[in-house]
Formats: C-alpha cells, structure tokens, sequence
C-alpha cells in the first residue's frame, strides 16, 4: 500500500477535459514535482488530491482511505498548502496568519492552545518568518512574503505539504533559499511534500521523484534520474534541451537549446 | 488602542440607548406619577422605538459583516442581494391587495406579507446556488442577488404603478424604512434573530477569518467553504427577512458599519461582531432619534437619515489620511 496514491483522476472543467486518467503513487517522506508546460493541469491536480476541486472523477487514496467524503478538517490535518495568488491585499499580520492555520485543531469556541502557539513559533523560527512576523503580510518582499506562507503551512501541523508554483516570483538569490528551506523540511522533518513546477531545474534539483503532464496526461511519472535519461523531455515542453552537468556534484540542469546555440 | 475599542463602544453603545429615550419633540419630566402621559411616552413609544432602532441596527451591522467576509466584497450588504427588495414585493403586494390582517399579534399582515416575500427572493438566490454542481462562486452568487434584486424592483414598480395614489404612497413609505414602534412586540419579534445571528457569527468566525483571505486557502485550512456560504446566506437572509418585515428596509447600515468597525477594531470576526453589534445599535438609534427631532414635529424615515448621515461620515473617514 503507498502513502499517496491516485486512481484514474480524471477532470474536466467548462467543458474541458483538464485531467484525464492520471494515476501514480508516492511514498512517505519522498519529494514529488510535477512539472509540465503552461495549462498541462499541473496546479488542477494538485488542487484534485487536497480536494480543493471535488467534482473530479477517479480516486485519491492516502495511506489506502479515499479521501472523498472525509471532511475538509480531516484533510487540513494532514495536508497543508503554500499557494501564491490573492495574498497580495491580506490585512493579517505574519504571526495572525500563521495562527490562522490551526484552525483544523482547534474547537469552535476555542482559543489559541500552548501548543498552538508551539507550532507558530516553531515554523515561524523555521523559515526565518520570525524576524517579521509582527509586519503586515502585504508589506512584505517577495522572499519574506514566500518564507511567511511556508511557515504558515508548516503551522497547520500536518505531514504533507502542498506548494504551487513556490519559486516563480522569485529573483535567484530567493529562489535558491526557498528550494534549501523545502529541501530541509523534506529532509530534516520527513514531511512528504509535492509541488508544482514548470522549472525543469528546481525539479531535477529538489524532488526525488518526477510527474511529467502534458495535456492533461501523464507524459512520465518516476524517478527523477530517470527522466532525462528517458528523453522525453523535449516533447513535453515541445522545446529542445541541452543538458549539463553541476561541476560540483554532478547534478544535471539544462536550458533551452536557442538560449545556448 | 485596540484593547480599549470595545469597552468604549460598549459605553457608547450603553450612553446612546440611555439618553436617546429622553430626547423628543415632548419634554418628558417623568415624576408626574406612573399614569403621566410622560411616562407612557417614555414606556411605550421613546424606549420600545429605541430599543428597536438598536436591534435593528445592531442586526443590520452583524449581517452586513458577515456578507462581507462570505462574498470577499467589501461593497456586499444584506440590502443588495434582493432579499430586502424581495420583502419590499410582498409588502407592495399586501398594500396593493388592499387586506388587513394580524397574527399572534406579533406581526402585522404587511410584516408578514413582507417576510413571505423576503423568504421567496431567498429561496430564489438559493436555488441559483445550489443548482450549480460543486456550488456557485463567491462572485457569480452574489451577481445572482443582484439580479434577483432587480427582478422584484421590476415587479415592485409594476405593482406601484398599477395602483392608486393613496397605495402607492403607503408602498412608497413602506421602502423607506423606519422604526416606529408602540409597545414591544416588535421589539420581542427582532431580538431573537439578532441573539441567534450573534451567536453564529460568534461560532464561526474563524472560519470567516479564513474566508477573507481566499477561498483555497479557506478549504486548504479546513473551511467547507461551499456549505458555510450557502448556510451563513441562509442564516443571514432569513434574519434580515425577519427585521425588513418589521422595519422595512433601512439602507447603508450594513455597508458601513463593517467598514467603521474594522477600522476601529482590527479584522478578527469575532471582535469585529461584538464592535458592529454595539456600533451598530448605536448608529441606527442616533440617526433615528434626529429623523424625529430635527424636523419636529414633522419626523423623516430612520433609513433616509442612515443613507444621508453614513454616507457623509464614510466619505470623511476613507478621506482623513
């Protein structure tokens, strides 16, 4: 039995069919990164196995229950999401924020708990968000603003996290924190995390396993070592690449081969 | 500051209901003896009057909160989304009918043809929700009030002008809102919804927390968001079905006093309930206590005082910085 695994997830959305049967598994602790062009219904997905989106055929099993017909509290307690859009006018505080996200543990009359706010300050401390955690969350830069959400998913206490899109309105300095921090959380706090990516390279660098979309199918699911090896590359973003190698530790990245020729 | 914001408004809330009573067009000394017309005045016209223009406003303020955390629009208030317009058909209807009845003698049969009708603009708004699969969003359900808004508006001024002079100024009247009141069943008929309305959004205001800052991130916390918002609106629309059907509808209340009480008391729900309950109230006695003075003995309708009032106190307080 996996941890995480999706039957024959198909979805359609105005008509369109966005997903249509994808299935694959994934196991405890491993890093997943779906990567994909623009509109291969990645972040639809992902939305599909937090139930963000439910009228999708197929079935999500995690650790072999479905999750259908669990109640959305349930899932909050193990699933926890970085999302990126409309945060952009919140009136809340880091630390308001970040508390917000135990509202899965908490009771309908009750307070924040001592360990509510162990888990705060401990994801706060985490991600480094506890230097601004008194500032308003759209004053904030974008790597703060980036740090700021982790640590309110790291907050909500579960063992799996969700990040969409978490490097895209990054510069490189920013870009290369957040992928350490999601590495140490993967690594040093054996959460189990997927996140969506169109950025081959943070793929290649971070996840231990890679799900490849394109056009709502799986173009390949597996290990990440065996995804470029398996050539496919080229024809899910319809762009030819150019692999190289990290002089440091032998790590593939590529680019585009009209940046490089 | 903050700390302070509630007990202020609660000595606020407390100074305005007990001084209002006493404020009128007659002078009351109330040591003339229990029989006074003084006292009678005071008994069962000023204190009930006031009592109800806090209820109401109280009420008002609560759902036009709550509206505003459901829709993430800071331009929703319960008179928008056609329940009041709906109320307004029933009750253009009643008067159009030429019937006159009483129930229970709670309601009058013009309140009750008013909530009947503020009951079928809901169940409209209703329905349009839940006949969407997976449930309408936040924007497309509150485009469906609109419209149902304008559709009894529509059905109102066919009834209007289809009736005489006399109908039609009563109708005309009948949407201006106000808060007379003689006695206290009205006042007995507006305080539960307002107590059972509080106390909803005393439970689920970590959830309305949540919901202001997206949907998705709502659900991803562990917020139903599509069931809280078909049951807060449910909630929310029969409330102000019950108030309209007494009061009529008194506009801008629930715009502004959401706007005011955030300003003054933070974004937390439940703090933000207990401020819009007692700022409400408050405001709601204030603008109907100089509808009835300042042109005295002429008295003009409690919401034509809101709109006029809050509008003005609104423009200075998003100018001041």
């Amino acid at each position: 039995m996996s941890f995480l695994e999706i039957r024959g997830l198909s979805l359609a959305l105005g008509g369109r069919t966005v997903l249509d049967g994808i299935s694959f598994s994934l196991e405890r602790g491993r890093l997943l990164a779906i990567i994909g062009p623009n509109g291969a219904g990645k972040s639809s997905l992902l939305k599909c196995l937090g139930r963000l989106y439910t009228s999708f055929s197929g079935e999500v099993l995690l650790e072999g229950s479905r999750l259908d017909g669990t109640p959305q509290k349930e899932i909050a307690r193990r699933i926890a999401w970085v999302h990126q859009e409309g945060l952009d006018s919140l009136p809340y505080t880091v630390r308001e924020f970040a508390e917000m996200s135990r509202y899965p543990w908490r009771s309908a009359f009750g307070g924040m708990s001592a360990r509510d706010r162990e888990y705060v300050e401990e994801a706060l401390a985490l991600t480094g968000a506890d230097a601004f955690a008194e500032r308003c969350l759209k004053s904030l830069s974008g790597g703060e603003r980036q740090n700021a959400l982790i640590a309110a998913a790291l907050a909500q206490g579960t063992d799996i996290l969700f990040l969409d899109e978490p490097t895209s309105f990054l510069d490189y300095r920013h870009q290369a924190e957040t992928l350490k921090l999601i590495e140490r959380i993967n690594k040093e706090h054996s959460m189990t995390i997927a996140l969506v990516t169109h950025d081959v390279n943070l793929a290649l660098r971070t996840a231990d396993e890679i799900l490849a979309l394109k056009n709502g199918l799986v173009a390949w699911s597996g290990p990440r070592q065996g995804f470029i090896e398996s050539g496919l590359m080229s024809g899910v973003f319809d762009t030819e690449f150019v692999c190289f190698k990290a002089k440091k530790d032998g790590m593939p990245y590529v680019a585009p081969r009209v940046f490089v020729e | 500051m903050r700390r302070l914001t509630i007990p202020l408004l609660l000595l606020f809330s407390t100074v305005v209901i007990a001084v209002a009573p006493f404020v009128g067009a007659t002078d009351l000394s109330l040591l003339g003896g229990a029989d006074s017309a003084a006292v009678r005045i005071f008994t069962e016209l000023r204190l009930p009057r006031v009592l109800l223009a806090w209820i109401t406003g109280a009420t008002l303020a609560v759902c036009g909160l709550i509206f505003q955390a459901l829709f993430r629009n800071s331009l929703a208030s319960p008179d928008m989304l056609g329940v009041s317009t709906g109320a307004a058909f029933g009750a253009t209807l009643y008067i159009r009918l030429g019937t006159a009845v009483s129930f229970f003698g709670l309601f009058s049969g013009l309140s009750l043809a008013a909530f009947i009708g503020a009951l079928a603009a809901t169940a409209a708004i209703y329905a349009a929700g839940s006949a969407k699969r997976g449930g309408m969003t936040a924007a497309t359900q509150l485009l469906a009030g609109i419209a149902i808004s304008f559709l009894f508006s529509s059905l109102n001024m066919i009834i209007q002008y289809s009736g005489g002079y006399t109908d039609t100024f009563r109708m005309m009247r009948w949407t201006m809102g106000g808060v007379q009141a003689v006695g206290y069943s009205t006042v007995t008929a507006t305080l539960p919804p307002l107590a059972v309305i509080l106390l909803i959004v005393l439970i689920r205001a970590p959830e309305l927390d949540l919901l202001v800052t997206g949907e998705d991130i709502a659900s991803s916390r562990g917020v139903e968001v599509v069931k809280l918002r078909r049951r807060l609106f449910l909630a929310v629309s029969l409330v102000i079905g019950l108030n309209v059907a007494v009061c009529g509808p008194i506009g801008f209340v629930g715009l502004m006093a959401p706007h005011i009480c955030r300003k003054l008391a933070g974004t937390a729900h439940r703090r933000l309930a207990v401020a819009c309950t007692l700022f409400g109230g408050a405001f709601l006695v204030l603008c109907d206590t100089a509808a009835r003075t300042l042109w005295s003995p002429a008295e003009v309708p409690a919401g034509v005082v809101t709109s006029c009032l809050g509008s003005l106190f609104f423009l200075w307080l998003l100018v001041r910085r």
